[in-house]
């Protein structure tokens, strides 16, 4: 039940179902491919990106965090690795985070406390759970796995003025809905660029919960045609608190070299 | 005077339907009164309590609390604790709870290895004898939940719903009551918490109501008649006093107010007093019809409204006079309570004086009593009267100094007076609500709190630091066992950072080393795990101790600690101290100065009536005497008895001038009046004493049987109150027929003394 994670700056990347695939065939697409090309489409290479995670309350408080990362896909594209360095507010400036994140096993995280000078694994949370207080969870960074849910396309829609497919994810048994915390989630994803544009997630009780909205799509990886939406947004609907992610930049980078990806080099500062 | 009696016989019909339809009319309004148990609504908006409780509110959200507590032999059972969690999983989905603090909701920091965990209190349900004994070991090194969420002997278990600021405290008792059924198992279950409190006290509030009302009519309608044996002497003062509780209930809808738990006196009060008037009315017509004296039913109306109508209309005016002396009292309810206690007894002078009269020159005429005709046969009452009038007229200096020393000795109790407030303590100790709470004080760490903000970078240790310190200061208090605080959170973090080395229970030493810490805690913690402790942008912290004991003097204890603490601190930034504690606490000092405060003003407008009314100050010193006494009897039966003074108890004192100023201006007035006469002063104290006496009488007696109904409420201060008061207006009756009696005899005052007979010799 309990996993443990890594893959947190994925934000961007990822809020899993966001990227475009290279075959997004029309006519007998199944449920179950779709996720698949979304889950395909989300990976890069390798990535150099600047981003903004805001969070605020029910009364418009904000706490505001700016982070570098870099990230690069090991294992022939089964596990990707990143680098997270938080450059603001003032007192968590330097302090890096790094993840590897498994295509089939629990993920590895490790935070760099640069006032200790000691790295500490991260351990134990769940999917459902929030991701560094804000309103996106570990189940919205991470990409789902395929086998865990029952996939569904039940129409089309036009969200951001793109042709969406609306892909319904239910999971298949009750742990499975416990540990992402929801019971139905509704993606509306781009036939053309699969970026997921919006998604709608239901609680365990049926209630309407959190609210995704993805907008500022953008090539990112021309050979691949890879697309990722820069501007990320998702409201709770029950306790009132928002959260937006914003890509101030993101470039396609195969170059960085593998150490960067080790906590030798997360310590230095 | 007399053209007013005249206008008020021809204009009979008038005057007796226009009542009619006009409390009709109110009575039209009385299924629209609503009930406000609240205790909060009670205080004015800007106390500085209730600015700080709102403010603390309005920064950590509701501060209101549920318990739900369960109690089993051994709460970590399977069985139990597969009850809790359904219960905690349950409380949570209600609507109306913002957050719940179970076993199952509450965290568990701890270190390992170098890695820092953050896991649910309980994460699962042991399933043997093994894992039971290492979720107990967990459990007991778990700061957050031991001796707070469980008891330290593991016999209860606490589920605590802090509510959103709009719950419906109804809809969140019956939803708890609702889930327990739905989750049968094992375990007894107890519901705590001023929510639950307050809807057990609505609830009770009307129940008594609706008892007490009818009760109280029936009781007053006997006792009238076994006074005056005349079917009139028992309808009509009763009629005044129906209508007048109509008139003012009925206004409450319409001016927008609600019935408080002070408001449920307002009733009582209307019907011990409202029937003075009336009584007055009915005893001098009975004097005056005499066989032979050739008087019309009219012409006796005329008489009793001429001899009475002045006197009635002084009493009530300054009865009236003192009630609104409440709206100098800081309780909102309090003040509400004068105002409607005066509006209703305006209501019964017009009607006393207006509709008595018209009735009774619409009625054939009465019989004349014999015991009032008859010098030889005399009923028990009147023997009793004489009786009294001969002790003071022969020895009036032995009835005033008996009577002084014994309001001294009572006096003496004053002193010993408690203060309480709280509003558990309306009920018996064996009350299901007073079972819970002591549950909670005893094994729990208390279901009062006190709250106190620190302003500032929260992250900064130093401010971190200031927390801690007062934090340690306030677990040494014997009235504080359990504290909860982002310090205390943070010491936590460090250690569990540290292979929970007790060298680094402490805060470490730079911001960035803390804010590295809840940035830690953030990858696997709940992003509201620290919603009560800390606010959003970390500017604001809370500090909450909970207070061991329900009594107001232990929270009182622990807020003057505070306050002295942060006081000797100028520089310190922890800014207010505040929660339902201070708020319990401010009510105390609420109570008395305004009780003090309320008192004097009536005392003295009391004073400057009488003194006008007579011209003169020896007037005015003779009113105050045997209030002042009564009152002094009061304080000292509530000392000497362990009563404890409260929000209810505390209203008494300014009631009672209005009581027992009709008694010393009734005999005042008669006994001018029979001087004035020509009487000497021996023979007009016994002609008053068994005439306007008999009317006091009947009066302090029926007000004495009409609070013997408070006996009866559910609420312990309520019953307090009717013994108190049956008490005090004995006390008044005694003041006004004996005490009195033998000042004036020893005093001569000028001001009694017929003017031809130039003044005292």
């Amino acid at each position: 039940m309990i996993k443990r994670f890594s893959r947190f700056f994925l934000f961007a990347a990822a809020l899993s179902l966001l990227v475009p695939g290279p075959s997004a065939v029309a006519g007998q697409l199944t449920g179950v491919e779709l996720a698949k090309q979304v889950n395909v489409g989300r990976q890069l290479d390798g990535s150099e990106m600047l981003s903004t995670l805001k969070i605020a309350n029910k009364k418009g408080q904000t706490r505001i965090r700016k982070m570098a990362t870099v990230s690069k896909l090991f294992d022939n594209g089964a596990t990707e690795r990143r680098l997270i360095r938080f450059v603001s507010p003032a007192d968590i400036k330097g302090t890096g985070l790094l993840t590897f994140d498994y295509e089939n096993k629990t993920d590895d995280l490790w935070l760099y406390m640069p006032s200790r000078k000691k790295t500490r694994r991260i351990v134990a949370s769940q999917k459902a759970k929030s991701f560094m207080g804000s309103e996106f969870t570990y189940a919205d960074i991470t990409p789902p796995s395929i086998d865990d849910f029952k996939y569904e396309i039940t129409g089309s829609a036009t969200e951001d003025g793109v042709d969406c497919w609306i892909l319904r994810a239910t999971p298949k048994n009750e742990s499975i809905a416990d540990e992402n915390g929801y019971s139905k989630r509704d993606a509306y994803v781009g036939k053309t660029d699969l970026v997921v544009r919006r998604a709608v997630y239901h609680d365990r009780d049926g209630e309407l919960w959190r609210e995704l909205t993805a907008t500022d799509v953008k090539l990112v990886d021309k050979d691949k045609a890879r697309y990722r939406a820069h501007h990320m947004k998702i409201v709770n609907h029950q306790n009132g608190r928002t959260s937006e992610l914003l890509v101030e930049q993101l470039n396609l980078r195969a170059d960085i070299p593998d150490d960067y990806f080790t906590t030798r080099y997360l310590e230095r500062d | 005077m007399d053209r007013m009696a005249e206008l008020i016989v021809k204009g009979r019909w008038i005057i007796i339907l226009s009542f009619l339809a006009l409390t009709g009319a109110m009575a039209t309004q009385l299924p629209k009164i609503e009930f406000d148990p609240d205790v909060k609504s009670s205080l004015p908006a800007d106390m500085p309590s209730r600015v700080s409780l709102d403010r603390i509110e309005d920064l950590f959200g509701g501060t209101d609390m549920v318990l739900m507590v369960i109690e089993a032999d051994d709460v970590l059972a399977k069985d139990t604790l597969s009850r809790v969690k359904a219960l905690s999983a349950g409380v949570e989905r209600m609507p109306g709870v913002d957050r719940v603090m179970s076993l199952f909701t509450m965290k568990d920091i701890h270190g390992e290895f170098g890695d820092m965990y953050v896991d649910p209190a309980v994460e699962k349900i042991p399933k043997n004898e093994r894992q039971l004994k290492e979720l107990r070991a967990r459990i007991k090194g778990n700061d957050m939940v031991y001796g707070s969420l469980v008891s330290e002997d593991f016999s209860a278990t606490a589920i605590i719903a802090l509510l959103k600021l709009d719950a419906q405290d109804l809809e969140v008792k019956q939803g708890l009551i609702k889930l327990t059924e739905d989750n049968p198992g094992p375990g007894k279950i107890h519901l705590a918490g001023l929510p639950v409190v307050r809807t057990n006290i609505s609830r009770d509030m009307r129940q008594d109501m609706s008892r007490f009302m009818p009760m109280a009519i029936l009781v007053l309608l006997v006792f009238l008649f076994l006074c005056f044996k005349q079917l009139r002497g028992v309808l009509l003062p009763f009629g005044v006093v129906v209508m007048s509780v109509i008139m003012v209930m009925g206004l409450l809808p319409l001016i927008g107010w609600k019935i408080q738990i002070l408001t449920i006196l307002l009733p009582i009060i209307m019907v011990a007093i409202a029937n003075d008037y009336g009584i007055h009315m009915i005893a001098r017509y009975q004097e005056k019809n005499r066989a032979g004296s050739g008087m019309t039913s009219k012409d006796l109306a005329k008489d009793v409204f001429k001899s009475m109508g002045k006197p009635i209309l002084i009493t009530a005016v300054t009865t009236m006079a003192g009630l609104l002396c409440l709206t100098s009292h800081i309780i909102i309810s309090a003040q509400q309570l004068g105002i409607l206690a005066a509006i209703g007894i305006g209501f019964a002078l017009l009607a006393s004086l207006l509709l008595i009269p018209a009735i009774l020159a619409v009625l054939p005429m009465a019989k004349p009593l014999r015991q009032l005709n008859d010098g030889k046969n005399r009923g028990l009452i009147e023997r009793l009267l004489n009786k009294n009038a001969s002790m003071v007229n022969h020895r009036p200096w032995t009835v005033v100094l008996v009577l002084v020393g014994f309001v001294a000795a009572m006096g003496t109790g004053i002193g010993l007076i408690q203060v309480d407030t709280n509003s558990i303590n309306y009920y018996d100790a064996g009350n299901p609500l007073v079972v819970a709470a002591n549950l909670v004080d005893e094994k729990l760490g208390g279901s009062t709190s006190m709250a106190v903000v620190a302003e500032g970078n929260i992250k900064d240790p130093a401010v971190l630091r200031e927390i801690d310190e007062l934090e340690q200061a306030l677990l040494a208090l014997p009235e504080v066992d359990q504290t909860t605080s982002i310090a205390k959170v943070v010491r936590q973090m460090n250690m569990a950072l540290n292979d929970e080395d007790p060298e680094f229970d402490r805060i470490p030493d730079s911001i960035e080393a803390v804010a590295e810490l809840f940035l830690l805690y953030s990858f696997s913690g709940d992003p509201e795990d620290f919603d009560r402790l800390v606010d959003f942008p970390y500017e604001h912290a809370l500090l909450t101790a909970r207070i061991n004991s329900p009594a107001t003097k232990a929270t009182s204890a622990v807020v003057n600690f505070t306050r002295d603490y942060v006081a000797e601190r100028p520089d310190s930034r922890l800014v207010e101290v505040g929660g339902f504690a201070v708020l319990f606490s401010d009510l105390v000092d609420a109570v008395v100065r305004g009780q003090i405060i309320s008192l004097l003003l009536s005392l003295l407008l009391v004073g400057l009536f009488v003194g006008i009314l007579f011209k003169s100050f020896v007037a005015a010193g003779l009113s105050v005497i045997p209030i002042a006494i009564s009152i002094i009897l009061l304080f000292g039966l509530m000392g000497h008895l362990g009563m404890e003074l409260n929000m209810i108890s505390a209203m008494l004192s300014s009631i009672m001038i209005g009581v027992g100023v009709d008694y010393t201006i009734h005999f005042l007035w008669r006994y001018r009046e029979e001087r004035f006469k020509g009487m000497d002063a021996r023979a007009a104290i016994r002609e008053t004493l068994t005439t306007t006496g008999r009317g006091i009488l009947f009066n302090a007696a029926s007000v004495v049987v009409g609070f013997t109904l408070l006996l009866m409420s559910n609420f312990l201060p309520v019953r307090f109150f009717g013994v108190l008061v049956m008490v005090t207006i004995s006390a008044c009756l005694i003041g006004a027929l004996m005490l009195l009696p033998g000042l004036v005899l020893i005093i001569r005052p000028r001001f009694l003394e017929p003017k031809s007979l130039g003044g005292k010799k």
